[in-house]
């Protein structure tokens, strides 16, 4: 399924020799698991190693005070509509990154089902822990 | 009868690669651990989801973790981030392509863009993370 989605737009679709020129068929399932793909990347390449280094290992280790290392300041950014969606996008794009990665490693179903799964948890708790507004 | 037999059963044998591919180049290894990133960091959002959602269970009974296991995880997990983070940014004088005044910008420049950007949402990040927990 995926597979054949990475195919290039030629084909049957494609220019021939003998001039019988037709429409090129946009890939659209190429373009929708490229463009997660590349954002997952991106986000979790831009975003991940700070909050890696800070809420990981500087935090615990007392070196800085941490947002989450409190329960007062961690619900008062929680309860940020910003920081919701911050932390949604932070949370579920890369999953769409880590689906294509893994899936040489493992089944692929298991793991694009897997980021469509976590997207939905990711909505549900960012929704249901300090309510926005409360 | 044998002939028979022998049109009946497929005859196509599908090349499977061995196990053990990628031990055989240092490329490959270093293509396979790449690949294998998606791992560590997956764990470790679904760790800071797991962090957002304790914070429902109210103040008596939050504490963030904190424990020398963690910090360990935590340090691991930044080494495949970095990894992660260097290979994909390093992409993008491959992959991007355009003009600036007429002339195509060159891939170090763009690339040196990238790491720019990191180093700037790592700065503005990081402040955040700190200055939202004092």
């Amino acid at each position: 399924m995926i597979e054949s989605s990475h195919l290039p737009a030629g084909g049957d679709g494609g220019r021939r020799p003998g001039g019988d020129a037709r429409v090129p068929k946009t890939a659209f399932n190429h373009l929708v698991f490229w463009f997660l793909f590349a954002q997952g990347g991106i986000i979790a390449a831009i975003l991940i190693p700070v909050h890696v280094l800070i809420q990981g290992i500087l935090g615990p280790l007392n070196i800085v005070p941490v947002v989450d290392r409190h329960y007062d300041t961690w619900i008062d950014a929680l309860g940020n509509p910003i920081v919701k969606l911050y932390l949604l996008v932070l949370i579920a794009a890369p999953f769409f990154h880590f689906a294509h990665r893994i899936r040489y490693l493992l089944a692929q179903v298991v793991f694009y089902g897997g980021a469509v799964v976590v997207t939905l948890i990711t909505i549900w708790v960012l929704l249901t822990t300090v309510p926005i507004g409360s | 009868m044998s002939t028979s037999e022998a049109h009946a059963t497929p005859r196509e044998y599908p090349w499977r690669m061995p196990a053990n591919w990628w031990t055989r180049s240092r490329h490959y290894f270093w293509y396979i651990v790449r690949e294998f990133t998606a791992v560590p960091l997956a764990l470790w959002l679904v760790w800071l989801l797991v962090e957002i959602k304790r914070a429902g269970d109210g103040p008596a009974r939050y504490s963030p973790h904190g424990s020398a296991p963690f910090v360990i995880f935590s340090v691991v997990v930044l080494l495949f981030s970095l990894y992660h983070s260097f290979t994909f940014l390093s992409l993008a004088g491959s992959i991007l392509h355009f003009k600036l005044l007429d002339r195509p910008v060159s891939a170090s420049v763009i690339v040196m863009s990238q790491f720019a950007a990191w180093a700037v949402a790592s700065g503005v990040i990081g402040f955040f993370l700190v200055w939202l927990g004092r």
